[in-house]
């Protein structure tokens, strides 16, 4: 689900990274979806096995939060409006709850891949 | 020439006389390559006790055996749950990654629990020890115990064991006889039955918590069969160091249960999975214990029902006794624990016989408790009861277990001799006192089945 990023490139330069950051951030605040109370991780598309494990392995709470934010953006979008300042996602908010999952289980399936092709020379 | 059939003619005969030649000046048994070593060899490394007898030859056994059975199991499901996260992901690999590696050694590792013990064991090519204390030691205190483990596989694996136990009426009239004897403690149910709500109580941070005072320094022993003994402690005082060591209070730690009483009653399951009646009294604890009546050993031998010997029922008395009913099978049974036993005498089979065979057994018990009972079969009821006890202390399954609980519970690991001792010196008469003490007292009767045709313990003949 990953797709081709610079951010390893950029986060390992400090100068680069500090004359990006209001960049990145100016960009987020710009996409839109913290004014309907999403957080980056609720765009994940859901239609892969990967995500679809990673879903089942939240933790109920979390479950249950994310189909809260997402049937709330769904009414702010059907009825055409924001939500207030006040239940918008702050930046601080806005975490990775579901990406670790999903790179945990990616990395099971890389290694199960590995393990498969493994050619033992003793 | 000499052709190949001449030969295997006449190899066993040549074999024979041989034999025959050396046991006319010293009596030789079998060879002794084959012949396992007995004793253990006790040693403590980095403060885990360690026991391992020597056994020539190219493979090699390492068990770990930790006091965290059912008796000691916080909340239902524990002990199954830390039977079944072993060799599960560790902070170092993950459980695919053990697993290929297991693989790829060409050994074998498997985790079981008992009432009193979870055992995790290793059996592995003579040379790759080291791999697999490391591996036992990894598991024991670096097992991570994720929550998706928990739910994707230690739960799904649960759910099937528990309907192979309901499937099994025996296992359910047993589990519900100790149930009954003991009510808490060894009373606990081996695995939780399909209508626990065990769930509720079952969580991976739970779990963890027990598993981290169950694999303590003070709660493990480590039996070796086949390894060298000085190799065996070094590797294991090298891979324990960090095994954790008791200490702290939390409701998820081990239980230290209550010394076992017996209490006795009456239990009745309806089921339609099949019939069984188990009929159960105070037996005998393990050797070495307070609770060590060696009498009852023999007397569970004498009442026997399950024979030997192929193709003929035996000398046992209830064999005897329930030739007539070709759709029961009996047997009796002594479960040794560390402070108390329980003798057990169960009948399976079609219901409407069962009535009467139960009958017929608890009969043939008043007879043995009379003293009714021909000296010669007594004799060959010590003889079977000293087989069984040194067979299983030899055997590699039950004879780890064993050792490991012997030595975590300060008491020494088997004496095979001493056993022995102890069987030959029953006498009939003590035979006759213990039958009659099972009379006199109060009974633990379960039936599992169709209760409508089943017997109450009254009907059989016992006060319960």
């Amino acid at each position: 689900m990953s797709a081709p990023s610079l951010t390893s490139f950029i986060v390992k330069r400090p100068w680069l990274k500090r004359w990006m950051t209001p960049i990145a951030e100016w960009y987020t605040d710009a996409a839109g979806y913290r004014r309907l109370g999403l957080r980056a991780d609720d765009l994940i598309p859901e239609e892969s096995d990967v995500v679809q494990t990673a879903l089942k392995r939240l933790p109920p709470k979390e479950a249950y939060d994310r189909i809260f934010r997402i049937r709330r953006a769904f009414q702010c979008s059907v009825s055409h409006t924001l939500l207030p300042a006040a239940e918008q996602t702050k930046p601080q908010e806005d975490v990775e709850y579901l990406s670790p999952i999903i790179r945990a289980i990616e990395q099971e399936k890389k290694e199960r891949e590995d393990l498969d092709s493994l050619v033992v020379r003793r | 020439m000499l052709s190949r059939s001449t030969i295997s003619r006449n190899a066993p005969r040549a074999l024979q006389k041989q034999c025959s030649a050396a046991g006319a000046t010293s009596h030789r048994g079998m060879a002794s390559a084959a012949t396992p070593g007995l004793q253990y060899d006790v040693t403590e490394s980095a403060g885990v006790k360690v026991a391992n007898r020597e056994v020539t030859g190219p493979t090699g056994t390492l068990a770990l055996v930790a006091k965290a059975g059912t008796r000691y199991q916080p909340f239902p499901g524990f002990s199954d749950a830390l039977e079944q996260f072993a060799f599960k992901s560790t902070l170092k690999r993950s459980a695919l990654r053990i697993n290929r590696e297991v693989e790829l050694l060409g050994s074998e590792v498997s985790s079981t629990h008992s009432r009193e013990n979870v055992v995790l064991k290793a059996k592995f090519l003579a040379n790759d020890l080291p791999y697999f204390a490391e591996l036992l030691a990894e598991v024991a205190s670096q097992t991570k115990f994720s929550a998706h483990e928990l739910s994707e596989v230690v739960l799904k694996t649960l759910k099937y064991r528990q309907q192979a136990l309901a499937a099994n009426p025996e296992a359910v009239a047993i589990d519900a006889a100790h149930a009954v004897a003991f009510h808490r403690g060894l009373g606990e149910s081996i695995t939780p039955s399909v209508t626990t709500a065990f769930e509720k109580y079952l969580s991976a941070e739970a779990v963890a918590e027990f598993a981290q005072q169950a694999f303590a320094k003070s709660n493990i022993a480590i039996v070796g069969s086949g390894p060298n003994s000085a190799e065996v402690s070094k590797w294991v005082g090298q891979f324990f160091k960090e095994a954790p060591s008791a200490g702290g209070s939390s409701k998820y730690h081990p239980q230290q249960s209550a010394a076992s009483q017996y209490y006795g009653g009456e239990q009745r399951i309806s089921s339609k999975a099949g019939n069984a009646v188990v009929v159960a009294f105070p037996g005998s604890g393990a050797f070495g214990t307070s609770a060590y009546k060696p009498e009852a050993s023999v007397l569970a031998a004498l009442l026997g029902g399950e024979s030997t010997i192929k193709w003929t029922p035996g000398f046992s008395l209830l064999s005897q006794a329930t030739q007539g009913f070709s759709q029961v099978r009996a047997s009796t049974k002594n479960l040794a624990y560390s402070d108390a036993g329980l003798f057990t005498i169960s009948l399976t089979g079609k219901a409407e016989q069962i009535a009467s065979a139960g009958k017929s057994a608890v009969d043939t018990l008043k007879k043995a408790a009379a003293g009714e009972v021909a000296s010669e079969d007594v004799k060959k009821a010590v003889a079977l009861a000293k087989f069984r006890a040194l067979e299983s202390a030899q055997n590699l399954e039950t004879g780890l277990e064993a050792t490991g609980a012997a030595l975590i519970n300060g008491s020494k690991p088997y004496q095979i001799s001493e056993v022995a001792q102890s069987i030959d010196a029953v006498t009939e008469a003590q035979v006759k006192e213990v039958a009659k003490s099972f009379l006199s007292g109060k009974a633990s009767v379960t039936a599992v089945g169709d209760l409508f045709q089943l017997p109450y313990g009254q009907d059989l003949g016992l006060t319960v």
